[in-house]
């Protein structure tokens, strides 16, 4: 977790943000997937609509941890329930239901601080290393954020049904953003291949 | 802090709230059903390809897709090792480092 902050916060550094927005994103949006994503669309000058419609699809995944979790917070203040919601994040679900035990309230609150709390302060340090870096296309630095991308989908991928997706969502987007400027070809191939998917697709039982 | 970078990190930050919030608060021990939840297993998994593959294939908008892209080889390296089950980060840093050594060599 420390070590992918750390390099998110390098190369956004070398993407041209400042310390203080790397600081700002890691605070109040903290979704790695998604600051990866969003990095090189505001290094390349994207509208601000399209790099937030963005994020939250890429984000839409926390709908199903969020649902998961709910049971768990029975009879918590809403208010500190609002608060907390901003700490689901991937690594503390998995953490917290892969025990044995229905899935603790405390002991995800206890993994979403560290999680945070590492998160921030490994950007950051990535951030200054990420600094003192020239010229980090020639050291292949540019090509880590598709690399990300790549690495984090072949983890998930569970069947053949995954692969065709993914497959074809990534050529539907790049026929569209071959002929369409911009950066919508993420959202439409995303949504449009997933949507088939889902519908194709045998849903596994609960 | 760039006017236009803060709106963009404000949007971004209200619209993963907007993921992460609405079905903790609502409380309801009844699951999402299969076929939602199957969609929302495929989004980020549908996402992330329609990111990279462009990046990939059409660096700076223009397609480069012969075997002198260095980019398709380091994407080849970095989902072969994933795929074979190496740690996430040391796929990517192989695939980063084909990517550099290619580049080296004028590709």
């Amino acid at each position: 977790m420390f070590v992918y902050a750390t390099v998110w916060g390098g190369l956004a550094r070398q993407a041209g943000l400042s310390l203080g927005e790397i600081a700002l994103m890691c605070l109040v949006v903290t979704a790695g997937a998604s600051q990866f994503v969003a990095v090189p669309m505001i290094a390349a000058g994207a509208p601000p609509l399209a790099v937030i419609v963005t994020t939250y699809v890429v984000n839409m995944r926390h709908y199903l941890m969020a649902a998961t979790l709910a049971p768990a917070f029975r009879g918590f203040p809403r208010g500190w329930l609002a608060l907390v919601a901003h700490g689901v994040n991937d690594e503390s679900f998995a953490l917290t239901t892969a025990r044995r035990d229905p899935a603790g309230p405390w002991f995800f609150i206890g993994s979403v601080v560290a999680v945070y709390g590492s998160f921030i302060v490994g950007a950051l340090v990535g951030a200054v290393v990420g600094g003192l870096v020239r010229d980090p296309s020639r050291y292949g630095l540019d090509f880590a954020f598709p690399a990300v991308f790549l690495a984090l989908v072949a983890v998930q991928l569970r069947g053949r049904g995954d692969w065709v997706v993914a497959g074809g969502a990534g050529l539907l987007a790049l026929g569209i953003a071959w002929h369409l400027p911009g950066n919508w070809h993420i959202v439409i191939a995303g949504l449009a291949a997933s949507g088939v998917g889902a519908l194709v697709m045998r849903p596994e039982s609960p | 802090m760039r006017p236009a970078v803060l709106l963009t990190i404000l949007g971004m930050a209200v619209a993963t709230y907007l993921t992460r919030a609405p079905l903790l608060l609502a409380l309801s021990e009844r699951p999402l059903r299969p076929r939602l939840r199957l969609w929302l297993r495929l989004v980020p998994l549908a996402v992330l390809p329609a990111l990279a593959i462009p990046m990939v294939l059409l660096p700076g908008g223009r397609p480069l897709l012969t075997p002198a892209n260095p980019q398709l080889w380091g994407a080849l390296v970095v989902l072969g090792l994933t795929a074979a089950r190496q740690n996430l980060l040391l796929s990517v840093a192989a695939g980063v480092a084909v990517v550099a050594i290619l580049r080296q060599f004028g590709f």
